[in-house]
């Protein structure tokens, strides 16, 4: 295993308001909390606060801009939990080797009696 | 970006009957998931999967729901819905197991969908309690008789 499980960047994902806001904020570069509550069924006091759980996972990062602050997505960490998520694929191919070992050694083992019938 | 989808092939050296035996039966997918799997493998079928958790602190249940049930060609099943819940494509994975002959042996195609519906919870419950080969390799010694009381009975 080369990376570790970070437990606060699960957590962050684990909402599917806060996915919907990195999808959001991947697909437009940047926003503020105003910019994506008018594109979500939740009030900008509740994107805000799903913000800044992503900015302590360092998901996004808060960039001021005049009185605005404009949140974009931090690449770097985004990759990580990313990578994360294709363990799972990896998690599939130990169990299909599995598979296979079995049903070969079942195999191998119904050949031979089936050669030997009387021993 | 789509990573709401796994797709896998392997070739194995076996019929279709004896790896769809070992891909359904819940004595088997003890051996290869590391799941105490129950549940009925009928089209409609639901149970459970439980593990202990690697930190020792109580035991992992996972509901299961069999979707298609189609010796030996085609297993499919839900799982990781919340308890209680009928599996829907909101909810839960399915997995896809294909199996096509190939000569003596068989190609085995696996696809895993949901992640990007059903969110990242379930992915971390898989990072946290995948298998690792190290712990086959403990039961690898045990398989041949294993396989051998299988046959025998």
């Amino acid at each position: 295993m080369t990376t570790t499980i970070d437990d606060e960047l699960w957590a962050a994902l684990g909402d599917p308001t806060r996915r919907r806001l990195l999808d959001l904020l991947l697909a437009a570069g940047s926003g503020t909390a105003t910019s994506l509550s008018a594109q979500m069924p939740v009030t900008r006091q509740a994107v805000a606060k799903h913000l800044g759980v992503l900015e302590r996972a360092e998901l996004v990062v808060p960039r001021k801009d005049g009185r605005e602050v404009h949140f974009v997505v931090n690449e770097a960490q985004f990759a990580r939990a990313v990578e994360q998520l294709a363990t799972v694929g990896a998690a599939w191919d130990a169990r299909l080797h599995r598979i296979k070992t079995m049903a070969e050694s079942i195999q191998a083992l119904r050949s031979t009696e089936r050669e030997e019938p009387n021993q | 970006m789509e990573y709401g989808t796994i797709e896998r092939e392997i070739h194995i050296e076996a019929p279709p009957e004896v790896v769809y035996e070992v891909i359904t039966r819940p004595e088997h997918i003890a051996q290869w998931w590391g799941f105490d799997a129950s549940f009925p493998a009928v089209a409609g079928g639901n149970g459970h999967m439980t593990k202990g958790r690697r930190d020792g602190t109580g035991t992992l249940v996972v509901p299961i729901s069999v979707v298609e049930a189609d010796a030996p060609r085609r297993f499919a099943f839900r799982w990781v819905q919340p308890e209680g819940e009928p599996a829907t494509p909101e909810n839960s994975f399915l997995v896809t197991f294909e199996l096509t002959p190939v000569g003596g042996g068989t190609q085995l195609r696996l696809t895993e969908t949901g992640f990007r519906e059903v969110g990242w919870e379930a992915a971390q419950l898989e990072a946290q309690y995948r298998d690792h080969s190290a712990g086959w390799d403990e039961h690898l010694p045990s398989l041949a008789a294993y396989a051998e009381g299988l046959v025998r009975t």
